[in-house]
């Protein structure tokens, strides 16, 4: 398909995803009352439109910084860190006596987001200015692992305030850590961290193609290295915490996504990022929709139905990748 | 204003990042006018990518100055310094499925239009160097699925297609077979004739000879030799240089340089390196 046969296509997706995720509703699909679509449905496909392109936008700027289609908005540590923000923050209002709002878990998730990606930025700050010669000297590796590390030290930190919460709290935090978009009321936030992070990386998306190549050869086309790598990895950051803050940790979407489209043609970083942005709204609004309706008056976690669909289409891809494509 | 396309004086250069790092060579004077082809040759380890990318500026050398157009490298805004010289590195990585027609343009379109990127318009300049480089059939081939001596080959147009006249090529040869690396040379003396000039390091004495109005061998061990190819890349400095008796013949009118049976010269580069 040609580049803008896909961009027509995701468009026209996100519209009908959108419409169907303002139609379909535990009392059927149709149009409910006026309250119902403009309280309730409206602002919940808003935020998992907001939330679903961020996570592919902040899963294809990862894919491209680190050299790797198998990272996703994930392997920075940064969810984790909004997990044991948002946990942590449920778990001292019950100490508390007090139920937390959706606002109070959300700004919980936010400021562990952002001490993660202090930490990210702290232990990685003179790496991403490297412009190594040869493929294993490059930042991408140490990305990765120092990534992989502060994720890897959070979800301790997220299973133990798990054996921490009393019974009463456990369903709440385990909703939040499959994505879960009931309580999503509150789109805004991460509709402007969505537009903040594409202003950051859009203008000079370009430069990722060539830094996706090799540092030093981007560098002698003008790419200014290390300013561009932790622009590029702030923007990941503030649209991964805007969106796991919104919506929970909804997985699959950031990894298959911008894989997806990169399939169908859609290569160069200037396309995939808006691309990846608006095929990941349509993406989280449709299987929320589903997610709400097809065991209703059952809410299922968006989380587990995006894996569902997520994890066996991913397997598909990778296997007819295999096949030569001569 | 000296007219040189490329010129490094008092240039040294040391492994790796540190300091202290073993002293490569030193005091290297080189000036590249347009016309001519530089061919860097010299044991590995020696210092030939690090040259290659301190001429190119993405490899800070311990001493030393390199002007491009006369003006210092520091003294460049990096998008313009990119319309005037070309960088080609050893390593590339394909992360992404591209096809050879994206690859090869990748430098060419530094600020691609929209309507280029959504309707895959097909640029003539890109298909021209394609066929040049006998690629025309790959275009449309992902670059993940080629030999080492295509993917090479590609990289070889990505370097052109950047439009710069000044080609700084990292083993372009490598992974050539013998039919394209004549292919190689007849391009690079093409550039060369069309008012560009080449520098790039091989490991094919032969091929250097062919492609060559200038050497530089460097000798891993502190020395570097430039000049005129005659004036340099003689047998015995070779043979000193490589640890092996080195011969000359002259055939058609060509000097061929073959590795003789003989004792090993003097493995000058050698012995110092085990000292150093």
């Amino acid at each position: 398909m040609r580049p803008a046969q896909v961009i027509v296509c995701t468009a026209v997706a996100a519209a009908v995803a959108c419409a169907i995720g303002v139609l379909a509703g535990s009392s059927g699909f149709g149009l409910a009352s006026h309250d119902i679509v403009w309280s309730i449905r409206v602002p919940r496909v808003l935020a998992g439109f907001g939330a679903g392109a961020a996570l592919a936008l902040a899963g294809a700027l990862m894919q491209l910084l680190t050299r790797n289609a198998l990272a996703d908005p994930y392997v920075l540590g940064v969810a984790g860190g909004a997990a044991v923000g948002a946990l942590g923050a449920m778990l001292l209002a019950g100490a508390a006596g007090a139920q937390l709002s959706e606002w109070g878990v959300a700004a919980g998730a936010a400021a562990g987001a952002a001490a993660a990606s202090a930490l990210l930025f702290g232990l990685l700050w003179r790496r991403l200015a490297s412009t190594a010669l040869t493929p294993a000297g490059e930042a991408s590796t140490a990305l990765l692992l120092v990534g992989v590390m502060i994720g890897a030290g959070c979800s301790a930190l997220v299973s133990l305030i798990l054996t921490l919460a009393d019974e009463g709290q456990l369903r709440g935090m385990v909703f939040w850590l499959l994505g879960d978009l009931n309580g999503a009321v509150h789109w805004e936030i991460v509709w402007l961290a969505l537009a903040v992070a594409l202003a950051i990386v859009w203008p000079r998306a370009r430069e990722l193609d060539w830094l996706a190549r090799g540092d030093a050869w981007a560098a002698t086309l003008g790419v200014a290295v290390a300013r561009r790598r932790r622009a590029v990895l702030l923007a990941a950051a503030i649209a991964t915490g805007a969106a796991v803050a919104t919506a929970g940790a909804i997985g699959f979407v950031g990894l298959v996504v911008p894989h997806a489209l990169r399939r169908v043609g859609v290569r160069a970083a200037a396309l995939l990022l808006p691309a990846s942005a608006v095929a990941g709204g349509a993406f989280v609004v449709a299987v929320d929709a589903a997610a709400r309706t097809i065991a209703a008056p059952l809410q299922l976690p968006v989380g587990v139905l995006a894996a569902a669909i997520g994890v066996p289409s991913f397997i598909a891809m990778l296997l007819q990748r295999s096949a030569p494509q001569r | 204003m000296t007219g040189a396309l490329l010129e490094a004086e008092g240039l040294a250069l040391r492994a790796g990042s540190a300091p202290r790092g073993r002293l490569l060579f030193d005091a290297l004077d080189l000036r590249v006018f347009a016309g001519e082809r530089w061919v860097i040759v010299g044991p590995n380890g020696a210092g030939k990518s690090s040259l290659l990318a301190a001429l190119a500026g993405v490899f800070t050398p311990s001493a030393g100055t390199v002007r491009v157009d006369g003006i210092e490298l520091a003294s460049w805004s990096p998008p313009a310094l990119a319309e005037r010289r070309a960088w080609s590195p050893q390593f590339w990585s394909d992360p992404f499925p591209a096809t050879v027609r994206e690859t090869a343009a990748l430098a060419r379109e530094r600020a691609p239009s929209w309507r280029a990127m959504l309707a895959d318009a097909v640029d003539g300049d890109v298909e021209r160097v394609l066929d040049r480089l006998l690629l025309g059939a790959l275009a449309a081939s992902h670059v993940q699925t080629l030999s080492g001596g295509e993917r090479q080959r590609v990289a070889i147009a990505t370097a052109l297609l950047q439009g710069a006249p000044l080609l700084l090529l990292d083993e372009p040869a490598s992974h050539l077979d013998l039919a394209h690396q004549r292919l190689l040379v007849d391009v690079l003396l093409g550039h060369a004739a069309g008012g560009g000039a080449v520098v790039a390091s091989l490991h094919d004495l032969n091929l250097a000879w062919d492609l060559a109005s200038h050497v530089v061998v460097l000798d891993g061990a502190g020395r570097a030799f430039a000049g005129p190819r005659d004036e340099v890349l003689v047998a015995a400095r070779l043979g000193a240089v490589f640890g092996v008796a080195i011969h000359a013949l002259a055939l058609d009118g060509r000097a061929r340089f073959v590795v003789g049976a003989g004792p090993v010269a003097t493995a000058v580069g050698q012995q110092s390196r085990g000292e150093g």
